[in-house]
């Protein structure tokens, strides 16, 4: 009997090819040599998340001592590593690496109709540098000497004089150590962005995620380095006795506060940017029309970050300093709105003139929205000195910033996290239990923080471990552990449908949403090479130009820019994408982990004063490099 | 008015094999390669470093009315100039052994390279050897003037190192032949050397400032 | 007007989408500089006041802004019929005009506040 042989799709000699080419490694030596931006944005995405634990475990132990009067659940020093310790892993080990680590270097490539990012070993060095750095830090606090003088560590009090054990210096370093790590996902992300785009993706095309994801990197790119050069200071202070914070001869406290707070206020517009861009990917798929007023949505994204840049006295309106320096800060705090607003304005106007559909991500942005407004009205407050002057150091401060960093950086990433999990999974998630979990959370946030404003206006500060009862912060404080409660329950169903959804729900098809971006013309998950041929790109939502796609499914048909003969990808001029070469992407490499656990092994002998050791650590890790350098990414 | 990028002829840089197609290709392509676009990321990383302690500098003058503070000595003016001036001769080398190596003369880019690395590297003894001379003079530890002072000196004394390091790998990998990668990296490494004497002027010009 | 050629409305749309920024950038940078040098322990030993520096810097600032503005006013003028979605290098142009547009009357406005209020304040007077 003749066996009837289905005719093979279009195109599937090439696909067969490419999928030899770009095969990964299997097994956990896979894992460990990786280079494919997708796998490292899976291994950021669970890493954060025990981060993420951590940071909410140290949260509630706070609020369980806080809840009543004169508590002694934990005693004053213990107390002041946790806020420390809360302080540092939310931002540096939870929101930068899953925003920038996780959704970006999954997302970013594919949505650029890229291949990879562009210097993919590096890319793997960021995410072992970053573990090595947490794991750094967090032997501090199993060995009970974990950074204790808030996540800004003022001088003098972290100075030796006043804080002599090592947690200071476990501060410096870890911070250095991870700054190393998002210094270089920052100068990745930029020229990824800039270099690697799909042919014909100018810069008017680009999507708002991208725009988004460049505002935060330049941000970084600038930012980091002024910490660094605090925290060196401050290292050699306690360490070799220079002065630069020491008022006896010549230094000065408050520099400490400038450098920090040069770096700090940019790292806090860093933190909500990325969430912006998953915000404008999320409301066009579920109101299935474009972006109000797009060039000014991606302007917005880029002033945020630089005039968030000139803002940053306006955390020292209480140091004493002239009122003609501070006014400089008090403008660009008051207009540094203007963009965010505009966002704002843009996200709820396409929401009410779209047909919206509340699927949970859209949920979660909605929530966002409302967090972000109620925390920014706060925010603008703070521009007029003599208000800030009364509230500063006060709850009323923590409230207003947990709103902004729960509410515009967490409730996106929740709902980015339901939104492309159809994308990375290949499963769809059960819709019900997403919606419930964000009640839970939107209620538990909302109770947990709000109360935070009227305590704080009724006087109680900052970083207080007990407080007496009689002053009417009790019943407040109360209901904030309350709200902290039942945000955890919300969280852990998220996770418990995410987990669930992952082994029961019905699969996912390539396009769930119709979504505007190219990750949607590619399948779920996608394959190691992203894109089958180099996309066509007219628009800054191409998965709605079937025109375009059409031409796709034509080149794949014929072989047209499949660009199959080696591990390769295009190169396109930064302003235009202009189509400018063809570069071959280097394959798995075991430096990128020999290099980070070299740099840990630098960090550990500076941490015990042995410094010479550390040198020749440092020599160590300069041969590994010597070593990665000399496989050259075509071979 | 943009070309179809299936029609536009575009080389394979990293993929070219001999050096005539090495040189073919970084003639044609588009712009610089995203290795270059790198370096200019890492040097504005660098520079913002270098901004902060040079900020530092003047935050701690403004602060303290006589600078430098009694007993420590102005800082010299001649010798530094000469060493800067020293230095930034040996940016034509660097950017000459790019340009050689981008047209496939091997032995010119070699030459080049040895000629500026012999330069740096004098420089670098030189100026460690006066570094060591000043710490017997007064010690990093005595004030915030000798601090900052160290520190922003020394930090600069890295980066030439971290040049020099550089210049010495590339001389070895030119020894073995040509690849793109290579010339890419000749061209992200003149660059660097460009930054690094900018930066050092930089760096000179606000510890003279001390005169003033 | 005479027509402009693509090259000169592309160095019109970088500069309106940059000076803006980099004149407010600049005004912070040096009058706050100012404000710490005159105010500082050393104090000023220049001789010219915090009011003659402030007032100096808000008009370089406002015109180089101004500037600005009218180089992104007149590359979107001139790109009418162009969507800000259409190929580079119009439809590019077209789109960093439009941004830019809005960019500099924001920092308009923060070099006005800022160059306005360090003047009427009291040099050195505590906050």
């Amino acid at each position: 009997m003749a066996v009837v042989v289905p005719p093979r799709p279009a195109g599937a000699e090439y696909v067969e090819r490419l999928e030899r080419q770009w095969a990964s490694r299997p097994g956990v030596l896979g894992w460990l040599t990786t280079t494919d931006h997708k796998r490292i944005g899976l291994l950021y995405f669970w890493t954060t998340l025990a981060f993420f634990g951590a940071g909410g475990v140290e949260a509630l132990i706070m609020r369980t001592q806080l809840s009543t009067p004169n508590e002694h659940i934990v005693s004053p020093g213990t107390y002041d590593e946790l806020f420390s310790m809360h302080g540092i892993t939310m931002i540096f080990f939870f929101i930068i690496p899953m925003t920038t680590g996780a959704f970006g270097n999954y997302l970013i490539p594919l949505m650029i109709g890229a291949r990879d990012m562009a210097f993919p070993r590096m890319n793997a060095l960021s995410y072992w540098i970053f573990l090595a750095s947490g794991l750094f830090i967090y032997t501090s606090l199993f060995m009970g000497m974990a950074p204790n003088a808030g996540w800004f560590d003022y001088v003098p009090l972290a100075s030796r004089q006043f804080d002599p054990g090592r947690n200071i210096d476990f501060y410096c370093l870890g911070i250095i150590f991870n700054s190393i790590a998002s210094t270089l996902t920052a100068g990745q992300f930029i020229v990824t962005i800039f270099k690697s785009r799909a042919p014909g993706m100018s810069l008017n095309r680009m999507p708002l995620f991208c725009f988004a994801f460049l505002a935060a990197s330049l941000g970084l790119l600038f930012a980091l380095p002024v910490l660094s050069a605090n925290t060196i200071f401050l290292f050699l202070d306690r360490n070799i006795g220079t002065h630069f914070f020491d008022p006896a001869r010549g230094g000065s406290p408050l520099l400490w506060q400038h450098l920090f707070w040069i770096f700090g206020h940019p790292e806090v517009y860093i933190l909500i940017v990325p969430a912006f861009g998953i915000a404008t990917s999320i409301i066009p798929a579920f109101t299935q029309r474009r972006l109000t007023a797009f060039p000014l949505v991606a302007i917005a994204e880029l002033l945020v970050v630089f005039i968030g840049f000139g803002v940053w006295a306006h955390h020292m309106f209480a140091t004493g300093m002239p009122t003609i320096s501070m006014v400089f800060f008090a403008a660009a705090t008051a207009m540094v709105v203007i963009p965010s607003t505009i966002q704002v304005f843009a996200w709820c106007m396409s929401m009410v003139t779209g047909s919206a559909r509340f699927r949970t991500p859209l949920l979660f942005i909605a929530g966002f929205i409302f967090m972000f407004v109620t925390g920014g009205l706060t925010g603008i407050m703070f521009l007029a000195i003599p208000f800030d002057q009364q509230v500063t150091d006060t709850y009323f401060i923590i409230a207003h910033f947990h709103y902004i960093i729960f509410g515009a950086a967490v409730f996106p990433i929740f709902g980015g996290m339901y939104f492309w999990f159809p994308k990375v999974t290949g499963r769809m998630y059960f819709e019900r239990p997403g919606q419930i979990s964000f009640w839970i959370i939107f209620v538990g946030t909302n109770l947990l923080f709000f109360p935070m404003h009227i305590v704080g206006l009724l006087g109680m500060t900052r970083r207080v471990y007990t407080y007496p009862g009689g002053l009417g912060w009790t019943a407040f404080n109360f209901a904030e552990t309350v709200g902290g409660f039942i945000t955890l329950v919300g969280i852990l169903l998220l996770f418990g449908n995410l987990v669930v959804s992952y082994f029961r729900a019905p699969r996912a098809d390539q396009d769930p949403w119709h979504g505007p971006t190219l990750e949607w013309t590619t399948t779920s998950p996608p394959p190691e090479y992203n894109f089958a041929v180099v996309p066509t790109v007219t628009s800054p939502y191409p998965n709605w130009d079937d025109a375009d796609r059409e031409r796709d499914r034509a080149k794949l048909a014929r072989g047209v820019l499949v660009l199959d003969e080696g591990h390769e990808q295009p190169a396109v001029t930064p302003v235009d994408g202009r189509f400018a070469e063809i570069v071959e992407m280097p394959n798995e490499s075991p430096w990128p982990v020999v290099l980070a656990i070299s740099l840990a092994l630098v960090f550990t002998m500076l941490l015990i004063e042995k410094y010479v050791i550390a040198g020749l650590m440092g020599i160590l890790c300069l041969i590994t490099l010597l070593a990665w350098s000399w496989k050259e990414p075509q071979e | 008015m943009s070309a179809d990028p299936a029609r536009v002829p575009v080389p394979r840089t990293t993929g070219a094999e001999s050096p005539a197609e090495v040189v073919a290709a970084v003639r044609r392509r588009a712009g610089p390669p995203a290795a270059w676009w790198g370096m200019v990321v890492l040097i504005a990383s660098e520079a913002t470093l270098f901004g902060a302690f040079i900020g530092t500098y003047y935050y701690l003058r403004f602060e303290t009315p006589v600078w430098p503070p009694l007993g420590i000595p102005e800082p010299k003016v001649v010798v530094p100039l000469i060493l800067i001036g020293c230095l930034a001769l040996t940016a034509p080398p660097m950017l000459l052994a790019y340009r050689a190596a981008a047209a496939g003369r091997l032995r010119a880019a070699r030459g080049y390279l040895v000629l500026a690395l012999v330069v740096q590297a004098g420089y670098f003894a030189f100026e460690v050897h006066d570094f060591r001379d000043q710490l017997h003079t007064y010690g990093i530890t005595r004030n915030a003037y000798s601090s900052i002072y160290y520190t922003l000196l020394g930090a600069d004394h890295a980066h030439v190192l971290l040049g020099i390091l550089f210049t010495a790998w590339l001389l070895a990998k030119l020894a073995g032949g040509l690849t793109t990668y290579r010339v890419n990296a000749a061209q992200a490494i003149a660059w660097y050397w460009v930054a690094v004497i900018l930066l050092t002027f930089a760096v000179i010009g606000t510890l003279l400032s001390a005169r003033v | 007007m005479s027509a402009l050629s693509l090259r000169s409305l592309a160095v019109l749309q970088w500069f309106g989408l940059l000076a803006g920024a980099g004149a407010w950038a600049g005004q912070l940078v040096v009058g706050f500089g100012v404000t710490q040098a005159e105010c500082g322990a050393a104090g000023s030993r220049f001789g010219i006041g915090n009011d003659v520096w402030q007032a100096a810097l808000l008009g370089a600032g406002v015109l180089a802004i101004l500037v600005a503005e009218a180089a992104a006013v007149t590359v979107f003028l001139r790109t009418r019929g162009t969507s800000y979605e259409e190929e580079p290098p119009v439809g590019r142009m077209r789109f960093f005009a439009i941004a830019a547009m809005a960019a500099n009357l924001i920092f308009l406005m923060i070099v006005v506040l800022s160059g306005t209020a360090s003047i009427a304040n009291v040099t050195c007077r505590q906050a």
